[in-house]
């Protein structure tokens, strides 16, 4: 392994990035800027999904009657659970976004109120920080809800609140959600693109042939070239995380970070391994481009990196889970902001799996011999 | 890999040592235990060809790019692989610096097969390929030091600019050059290991004459410094100005071979003397008469066939003997478009300057 030639090349790699104004732009400011827009636009933007799951502890009158009056709320999808189920373990196993539990001094507290005026009683809210719009949904739906309820029965004094846990423990914004699928975008715009340049155009303009003639393996170019890759994936998602917490309060957990790392450099290498498929057998310039285009746009918005996945249809939420990116997004999003180990492993192993796969076929297909 | 044998300089022993002809390796003598650094020697072979190329042939499907064709190129010589676009030229050259695989043939580069020995002969050839272009974004100097470091002995970067002339470019970022510029860092770049052989192919391809014309004085200094140059071109000026030896390739095959004189002697026509404005009746009567085969071209000028460079003189020295006044002469020669003709019926370049 000719290591000065690795250092070498990556080095005038580095020099030439830092020259294109174009190519910077597009690895550090363009997600810059698109977590500037999306993250104004939406922060605390509504979406469609109503199913409320409730527990009643109290079983009484009372807290039957609150049922029936959300069940009447037309817009609403109530949902009895059992009254032993363990609250965060539930939400996990049926994936939701809230559930209201009713404690079970519900109804006598509001049989203590018409005596005694200061009694109250909470309400509990689990919601899912990751399903950031449906549960705020949820939340104001209840919160109104409590309302007509307290004015109904109290005449307007407040009896009954809600107390709100999240099921992760943390509070948590879209730009949570929307950060780490910006991360999870540009590695893989920047390495499709990059490793397209690199077998297209320089085979275009003889860069390939002539370094077939000189001492330089394919080995070590393709090595050089992933250590290029890896710096600017490194990059980016300092950028990207930096301008995350200084303009949106970011919330980002370094518990995982070991993952973070990993699946940084896994989803280089998956990306670049697309990138060498598709410049393998579309070999003009300006088609392989079209080509990268047409596999990351849509990719870009199906693998939920702008919405989550659950205001998608559903058959869109089954393509999703075929594209690598989605478990590149999740992977991100489980280590750094809900530091969930589990579904981080799970979404992580995905990821070297496909990163595997895409990158020892990407090798294999890459030649620098002409036909 | 080459085995040499060195006299250790402490001991006296002999001790055998192998590695890349041309490279440096540092040597441990086994009886003293002494240490050095010596210099392998590089590739050399007798019979002096740098190239030698025996029932090439390439095939794609149905089409026969390369028809077994074969010849040598002498070392120290500019040898232009001549022909029409898609004659093959290209294709022939990438077989010989390994791009491309031969369907049927050998080649041998400085006496070594390049199917098991290309590796050891990467340090002694440079490449420009054809309509090349490098990293945009690096400047003439950084391209340079770049391809120069792939290698693991390699030339004076500086040199290389001052031969080429290209130190007052070598801050100026290699998009920003001129056509003629960028070819002639092509060709820098093909120097940087100091080859033996140099292989341009098509060099001088959408330039202007200017740039055509620093590209080709490139090339001569590249010969007066004992470099063998493989030169492909459809420019039939670029092989008459430049080439020792030319080789013309027609649909995949070897048409005709050898310098440019035995070439057009041998399929170009006879050159003619023009005579511009004279005695047109007196002067061809009295050619006639000395067996010189003159014609009228009309207006006062004489057309006169020329089988052998000598009867030129003897034709200006009988005008003169007879008193023959005329305003001017010209003489008009056959170059390699006529060869091209006569041996294809076809031209040779649509887009010839």
């Amino acid at each position: 392994m000719n290591l000065k030639f690795i250092i070498h090349d990556l080095k005038a790699s580095i020099r030439t990035w830092l020259r294109s104004k174009g190519t910077v732009f597009w690895t550090l400011l363009f997600p810059v800027l698109l977590i500037m827009i999306f993250g104004a636009i939406f922060s605390g933007v509504d979406d469609t999904s109503y199913e409320l799951h409730v527990q009643d502890l109290d079983e009484s009158t009372w807290s039957g009657s609150y049922l029936d009056m959300l069940r009447n709320i037309s817009i609403l999808e109530v949902k009895t659970i059992e009254t032993t189920e363990d609250i965060p373990s539930y939400m996990k196993d049926q994936d939701l976004a809230g559930v209201l539990v009713i404690p079970d001094t519900f109804g006598e507290t509001l049989q203590q109120s018409f005596i005694d005026q200061s009694s109250t009683v909470n309400v509990t809210f689990y919601h899912d920080p990751s399903k950031q719009t449906s549960s705020s949904i949820l939340q104001n739906i209840i919160s109104s809800s409590l309302y007509e309820f307290n004015m109904g029965i109290t005449g307007g004094n407040r009896v009954i609140g809600m107390d709100q846990i999240s099921n992760l423990g943390d509070e948590f914004e879209y730009i949570d959600f929307f950060i780490p699928g910006i991360i999870g975008l540009t590695i893989m715009t920047s390495c499709v693109y990059g490793s397209i340049e690199r077998n297209t155009k320089y085979r275009k303009d003889g860069i390939l042939r002539k370094l077939l003639t000189m001492p330089v393996s394919r080995t070590e170019w393709i090595l050089s070239k992933m250590l290029f890759m890896l710096f600017l994936s490194f990059i980016s998602t300092i950028v990207i995380i930096s301008v995350g917490i200084v303009v949106w309060d970011m919330h980002v957990a370094l518990d995982l970070i070991l993952f973070v790392i990993g699946l940084v450099i896994s989803a280089s290498f998956l990306f670049s391994g697309l990138g060498m498929i598709i410049g393998r057998f579309v070999k003009e310039e300006e088609t392989a481009d079209m080509a990268g285009g047409a596999i990351t746009f849509p990719m870009m918005f199906l693998a939920g990196t702008f919405f989550p996945l659950e205001q998608m249809p559903e058959y869109l939420r089954i393509i999703a889970q075929i594209l690598p990116l989605y478990y590149v997004n999740e992977g991100f999003r489980n280590a750094m902001i809900y530091t969930d180990i589990d579904k981080t492993i799970y979404f992580s192993s995905f990821v070297f799996v496909f990163a595997l796969i895409f990158f020892v076929i990407g090798v294999f297909l890459t030649r620098w011999k002409e036909d | 890999m080459i085995e040499h044998n060195f006299k250790c300089p402490s001991c006296g022993k002999i001790v055998s040592y192998s590695g890349n002809p041309g490279g440096h390796i540092t040597v441990y003598c086994p009886y003293c235990g002494s240490k050095g650094r010596v210099t392998l020697p590089a590739i050399t072979q007798k019979n002096g060809f740098a190239i030698e190329v025996s029932h090439l042939k390439k095939v794609y499907g149905d089409l026969i790019a390369v028809n077994d064709i074969s010849f040598n190129v002498k070392k120290g010589e500019v040898f232009a692989f001549l022909g029409p676009n898609g004659a093959g030229k290209t294709t022939t050259v990438e077989m010989i610096e390994s791009i491309r695989q031969p369907t049927a043939g050998t080649i041998k580069i400085l006496g070594q097969d390049i199917k098991t020995q290309f590796n050891n002969i990467k340090n002694n050839i440079g490449i420009l390929p054809q309509e090349f272009h490098s990293f945009d974004l690096l400047t003439v100097r950084e391209t340079l030091e770049y391809f120069a470091k792939l290698y693991k002995t390699y030339a004076d970067v500086d040199e290389i600019m001052d031969a080429l002339d290209l130190r007052p470019h070598e801050k100026h970022l290699y998009k920003n050059l001129s056509g003629g510029l960028k070819q002639r860092v092509g060709v820098a770049m093909s120097l940087v290991n100091d080859p033996d052989i140099v292989f341009l192919d098509e060099p001088t391809t959408g330039l202007d004459p200017k740039a055509r014309r620093e590209v080709w004085m490139v090339i001569k200094e590249l010969k007066k410094k004992g470099k063998t140059v493989f030169l492909t071109t459809h420019y039939m000026e670029e092989a008459e100005f430049l080439a020792d030896h030319i080789c013309i390739l027609h649909e995949g095959k070897i048409i005709a071979k050898g310098s440019l004189e035995h070439l057009i002697q041998t399929y170009g026509k006879d050159s003619v003397l023009n005579i511009k404005n004279c005695n047109t009746k007196e002067a061809i009567q009295s050619l006639r008469l000395h067996g010189f085969n003159a014609t009228s071209q009309g207006n006062g000028n004489i057309a006169i066939r020329i089988e052998y460079k000598d009867r030129v003189l003897d034709i200006l020295s009988h005008l003169r003997h007879e008193c023959i006044e005329y305003e001017s002469i010209d003489i008009r020669r056959s170059n390699l478009e006529e060869v091209f003709l006569s041996l294809t019926g076809a031209r040779l370049s649509e887009d010839s300057p």
